[in-house]
């Protein structure tokens, strides 16, 4: 199996709010052909922060974006086949959003293509504090926290639109009659 | 590093050169304003000068440049959409009838493209200015495959059915 | 084949840019904003120049900010998708 770990706890201090529920996916980890994790914390945001180019209109709006949030966890996989990982993988996750301080906003299944992608809020009081968002496809599965407060909209049209989007020239499909 | 743009052959000149036309008119066919495209395309070229180390073919460059060029203008189109559109049964009709092949027919087609909604005139964009499958198209907007194809057909059936109120259409085509 | 379709390909062919536009990108790109590439250099640069805790401090921040645009980048991809979708359902 081959990893691609990316971690940033190591030398620095643990402030901040930790992740809002346990992103335990030993089981889809151990399927998986590759993963990567990115957890930071607050002092690493703030770190991170600082060395955003404010000149740059994609790192503006991640500047902009961050200022709310007090941490982002991220666990995502890929597989070489389709039905590698099945929906009780990722119990372990849904089971801690069914308690009470999270509400689900989205859920959209993909029948045709397979897939989807769910989002919830954490909330304190009619506040939201954390999102989660569980999104599946049958080769990826990515769960990510972000704690604190994040504009939700600003995040979807970020999708995207910095760095470099994954796109690998598909093979061109057989015209169509 | 700096070599890495030679062994991958991803010039940044030589890409700017080979794709201006691609980006300008993806941009130009989307908002039909030569200089906010004009703006819009060079962002997409200083972005990719940004991230022409994560460039790993000439192919990833110009599939990339594609899809950042898309989401520019999209971005762009949005930016602006506070201030009045012209709806698509607003576009006037021409005085005179429109025979295919003329000129006039482009112009007014480029118009009723520029009315159309946002996903579906992006994709009429991408289908007929790139030349892309629906398959393509769906990866470029990431949107079903199933939507691309909706959007065709609604987009083509709205487009016949204003041209044919000036006789231009099936019946009026000897070409 | 379709003549819409066809007079549809006319209209929306590609046009170049104005005169100069290339010339014009890649001379303010050559002077622009620092990219990736420019602070790997300048990050290369420090290490010498300025000392170890320095240069560990400033390859730290660089790397830090790499996790965190990955981790965005991961984020709001599915977001952008349903987004994408949430809205043609609603058109």
């Amino acid at each position: 199996m081959k990893t691609l770990l990316i971690a940033c706890l190591a030398a620095l201090p643990v402030l901040g709010a930790p992740q809002q529920f346990q992103l335990n996916l030993d089981a889809v980890a151990a399927k998986s052909s590759q993963h990567v994790d990115v957890f930071l914390n607050a002092s690493t945001l703030q770190l991170a922060a600082k060395f955003l180019d404010g000149d740059d209109p994609d790192e503006a709006k991640v500047r902009k974006l961050i200022e709310g949030i007090e941490g982002i966890y991220v666990r995502h996989y890929n597989f070489k086949s389709a039905g590698t990982w099945t929906q009780a993988d990722l119990e372990p996750i849904r089971a801690q959003l069914r308690g009470p301080e999270w509400s689900k906003i989205v859920g959209v299944t993909r029948t045709e293509e397979g897939g989807s992608t769910e989002v919830w809020l954490r909330l304190a009081g009619n506040k939201s504090i954390g999102v989660a968002i569980i999104a599946t496809d049958p080769k990826e599965v990515t769960v990510v926290n972000i704690a604190g407060n994040i504009n939700l909209k600003a995040l979807a049209e970020l999708g995207g639109h910095f760095g470099v989007p994954k796109v690998k020239p598909a093979e061109k499909p057989k015209k169509e009659e | 590093m700096l070599t890495e743009a030679v062994e991958t052959g991803c010039d940044f000149r030589a890409l700017v050169r080979q794709h201006q036309a691609t980006v300008f008119s993806i941009a130009l066919h989307f908002l039909r304003d030569r200089a906010t495209a004009e703006e819009v395309a060079q962002e997409v070229f200083f972005s990719l000068h940004r991230n022409l180390h994560q460039i790993e073919t000439p192919a990833h460059a110009a599939a990339w440049l594609r899809k950042v060029a898309v989401q520019r203008s999209i971005d762009e189109g949005r930016r602006r959409s506070r201030r009045p559109q012209v709806a698509l049964a607003d576009v006037a009709e021409p005085a005179a009838c429109i025979r295919p092949g003329d000129p006039l027919l482009s112009e007014l087609l480029r118009k009723l493209v520029a009315t159309l909604p946002e996903a579906p005139r992006m994709v009429m964009v991408l289908r007929y200015q790139e030349d892309l499958e629906p398959a393509e198209i769906a990866a470029a907007l990431e949107m079903p495959v199933a939507t691309v194809k909706s959007h065709l057909q609604r987009s083509l059936a709205l487009l016949r059915e204003k041209l044919a109120r000036c006789g231009v259409g099936e019946s009026g085509w000897t070409g | 084949m379709d003549w819409l379709e066809d007079e549809l390909r006319r209209a929306l062919a590609r046009e170049e840019p104005p005169v100069g536009f290339a010339k014009r990108v890649i001379a303010r790109s050559a002077r622009g904003p620092s990219g990736a590439r420019r602070w790997l250099a300048a990050a290369a640069m420090v290490v010498v120049a300025v000392g170890a805790a320095g240069a560990w401090r400033q390859h730290q921040g660089y790397q830090t900010k790499q996790e965190l645009m990955l981790a965005l980048r991961l984020a709001s991809a599915p977001m952008h998708r349903v987004q994408l979708e949430v809205k043609d359902i609603s058109q």
